[in-house]
């Protein structure tokens, strides 16, 4: 009975924690997220991702550095617990495992670009594509949450998700890519700076 | 001429002995009754490792984890850094089950390698069938997926499994940088590719 109790209540605390936005709040949203995205040049943030699976007792976390340039620079940077690399560079995916340089990677090439699309169109403020995703908005306060189903059946059967959370002033917050089997990978960002100049020599491995 | 015919003959010889005698194992009598591997044998514990894989002349990383959720069960996982799974085990008994595995990879015949090479990475106990020592190694010999190997113990501390086929190794596992019950290094060595997690 406590049991039942207990997740009636929150269920409830979740309907009023997250609500559907209108139309009208949806295209608020877009719109200060474009205005927001053609004033920013470049971009550096600190991020810490949570890998859950759910048959593991803890999730597995690293941390590391996000660099953005426009219109296409990008790189992850991977500092604990691992050192790893990966930019995004004329179309290229160029990885730096620990010293091991490759421009290769098996399975993870096509997920990589969808992600650092995303990224790089949430910066830009052209994501919203209604071609490419069935999408949801979502409030939460202050702060707001977009839901990406992608379209391509394929690349859903990899992805299921991509979650999006924007704070008050229209930054990506956290990015949330759930598989089909519900396991997740999360990616929050914090200290993020906007337009501090950015030389190319970021951008190389 | 004879001294060829002698070392043909000797080659020969060699060739068609069994793997113990061709690498100097001695036999020993008494044998405990089963093969222990106490690098994945902890419930409690989230197995993560960095991984490489070497192959077909190409190299890519990963994060290699196991998960002991039972007496005889894992969970076997490798994703991409970013989290994306590549492929999903479950080892359940004799059983073993694909949760997932990326469309690219989904062959059978990769399927199958993997399998007996994570069989004998996570095999806790398994009947002994011969006892050998080799200076101050002890050897013990069983069957994994019907397939012979040969566990390395050096101080009752595991440091090698071999798997043979027809008297040839076809697979070397190593233990290295060892921590108690943990090995910081393991690799899993065949004659075409190389599976390193660090």
């Amino acid at each position: 009975m406590h049991k039942i109790l207990f997740l009636i209540f929150f269920i409830s605390l979740g309907a009023f924690a997250q609500k559907e936005m209108t139309p009208t709040e949806a295209a608020a949203l877009k719109a200060k997220v474009k205005t927001r995205a053609d004033a920013t040049t470049t971009v550096m943030s600190e991020f810490t991702q949570y890998k859950h699976l759910d048959f593991l007792s803890d999730d597995i976390v690293s941390q590391g550095k996000l660099a953005f340039k426009v219109p296409n620079l990008v790189k992850w940077e991977y500092t604990k617990p691992f050192a790893y690399s990966v930019l995004f560079k004329d179309e290229t995916l160029f990885i730096n495992d620990d010293g091991n340089k490759s421009n290769m990677d098996v399975g993870s090439n096509k997920i990589f670009k969808q992600l650092n699309q995303l990224i790089t169109a949430s910066i830009r403020g052209d994501m919203f594509d209604d071609n490419e995703f069935n999408i949801k908005y979502f409030k939460i306060n202050d702060s707001s949450l977009v839901y990406f189903l992608p379209k391509d059946e394929q690349f859903s059967k990899f992805i299921k998700a991509f979650h999006l959370s924007f704070n008050a002033k229209g930054d990506v917050t956290e990015v949330k890519m759930i598989e089909p089997s519900d396991d997740y990978t999360q990616i929050k960002f914090t200290d993020r700076v906007v337009n501090k100049n950015l030389s190319d020599a970021v951008f190389t491995q | 001429m004879r001294f060829l015919l002698n070392s043909l003959c000797f080659f020969l010889l060699l060739g068609c002995a069994s793997y113990p005698v061709q690498n100097g194992f001695e036999s020993k009598s008494d044998s405990p009754q089963e093969t222990l591997n106490p690098y994945f044998a902890n419930a409690e514990k989230d197995y993560v490792y960095k991984a490489k894989i070497d192959a077909f002349n190409k190299s890519f990383g990963g994060i290699f984890i196991v998960k002991k959720l039972g007496p005889e069960h894992h969970r076997i996982a490798f994703t991409t850094e970013i989290g994306n799974t590549i492929f999903d085990f479950t080892f359940e008994g004799d059983d073993f089950k694909v949760n997932r595995i990326l469309k690219e990879l989904d062959r059978k015949i990769l399927i199958n390698i993997l399998k007996r090479d994570f069989k004998a990475l996570i095999q806790e106990q398994s009947p002994v069938k011969n006892h050998f020592s080799l200076k101050n190694d002890d050897i013990l010999q069983t069957d994994i997926l019907s397939k012979k190997h040969y566990f390395h113990y050096t101080n009752n501390q595991l440091n090698k499994i071999v798997r043979v086929d027809r008297n040839k190794e076809k697979v070397d596992f190593s233990f290295t940088n060892i921590d108690g019950q943990f090995a910081n290094e393991i690799e899993i060595a065949h004659h075409n590719f190389k599976l390193q997690l660090h």
